[in-house]
């Protein structure tokens, strides 16, 4: 059921945009061209990181990392293969789908691990980098409880998604 | 972080070190272009939603909604902030941000302390609603899934429930804050 939803939106989306008398073809492309400059933009980003986990995993300091704080989070429904993707998405947005690209490869694209951490992906954000970047512009120093409530949302988020994974 | 773990590393297994920063930054490069391939059909398609004038309407939808959640009264902030949450929604972060940007400049009033709708706005948008998380799908597709894009629904329950509680949490925190500066 769920595998007819990506091609009718397409086929939806496609139709729309004939009726609207929009060019299909040169619009895509333009779209479609936008592409290169985002991947020149973020792969030193993806490469920095990738390397730094790397690094950090053959070092054996995530997995200890892990082992701590895996009983919290089993007593929390999350899987401890999750651990470090939950702590690294609030920061890096293409790091941490670099990491869910390993997570994916490991574990094969639909095991149940792999299905949690696509879902605790699609449901949270890189707060801090965002937030920083949304502040840019203003003078403002205070955010208050922003990031605490954004944080304790995200956990939230990723429970439910192990849990709802587990049931759909 | 990278300094600590090269360093523990070093001491560990000095042989591996160089061989993993090679192999890694090799992946990264093969990844990037997967991604490439990946995003020139999603931006394409997605340039259509913008000309055709699709992503105004779901913007236009939302307004009275965000009226009632952020409390802003200026008409020109309230329409940043729904295309602000319709690019998110699309899974369109990288349309979204500037939006955001824009939004929070309007809002500014050259205080330090950030205000109400501000907050609201980053806690929304770290939980934001997904409709189509398009590179988590494509990343799946990419490693073999059979069906990749059955976490959608999953995680539209999710970022519904989150944001729920989200918005109830910031007025929640709205109202102590306030009762404590009195």
């Amino acid at each position: 059921m769920s595998a007819y939803i990506l091609p009718i939106l397409f086929i939806l989306i496609f139709c729309y945009g004939h009726i609207k008398k929009v060019n299909c073809y040169e619009t895509f492309i333009r779209g479609a061209k936008k592409s290169i400059p985002l991947i020149i933009d973020i792969f030193p980003y993806i490469a920095t990181i990738m390397i730094g986990v790397a690094l950090l995993r053959a070092s054996g300091i995530t997995s200890i990392l892990a082992n701590y704080f895996a009983p919290t989070f089993n007593f929390l429904g999350i899987p401890s293969e999750l651990v470090e993707l939950v702590f690294l998405r609030p920061f890096t947005g293409s790091g941490s789908y670099a990491l869910l690209n390993d997570v994916l490869i490991q574990y094969g694209a639909d095991s149940y691990i792999s299905r949690c951490a696509c879902v605790i992906l699609g449901c949270s954000e890189t707060i801090f980098y965002v937030t920083t970047i949304y502040m840019s512009k203003t003078k403002v120093k205070k955010l208050l409880y922003a990031i605490p409530v954004a944080l304790f949302c995200s956990l939230l988020g990723s429970i439910l998604a192990c849990l709802l994974c587990k049931i759909m | 972080m990278i300094l600590a773990s090269l360093c523990f590393l070093t001491i560990k297994n000095p042989t591996v070190v160089l061989n993993e920063m090679l192999n890694s930054s090799k992946e990264a490069l093969s990844l990037s272009i997967e991604l490439c391939g990946v995003y020139v059909v999603w931006l394409g398609i997605l340039e259509i939603v913008e000309a055709s004038g699709l992503s105004e309407k779901i913007a236009k939808l939302l307004r009275p909604l965000i009226k009632k959640v952020f409390k802003v009264n200026d008409p020109i902030t309230e329409q940043l902030i729904a295309m602000n949450l319709s690019a998110n929604m699309l899974g369109l972060g990288n349309a979204s941000t500037p939006l955001a940007i824009k939004a929070i400049q309007k809002m500014d009033t050259g205080s330090c302390i950030a205000s109400f709708p501000m907050i609201m706005l980053i806690v929304v948008n770290a939980t934001s609603i997904q409709l189509l998380p398009t590179t988590v799908i494509a990343l799946r597709e990419n490693a073999g899934s059979l069906n990749s894009a059955d976490i959608i629904l999953p995680t539209l329950i999710t970022t519904i429930f989150t944001t729920l509680v989200a918005v109830f949490l910031v007025n929640l925190c709205a109202k102590i804050f306030n009762r404590g500066q009195k």
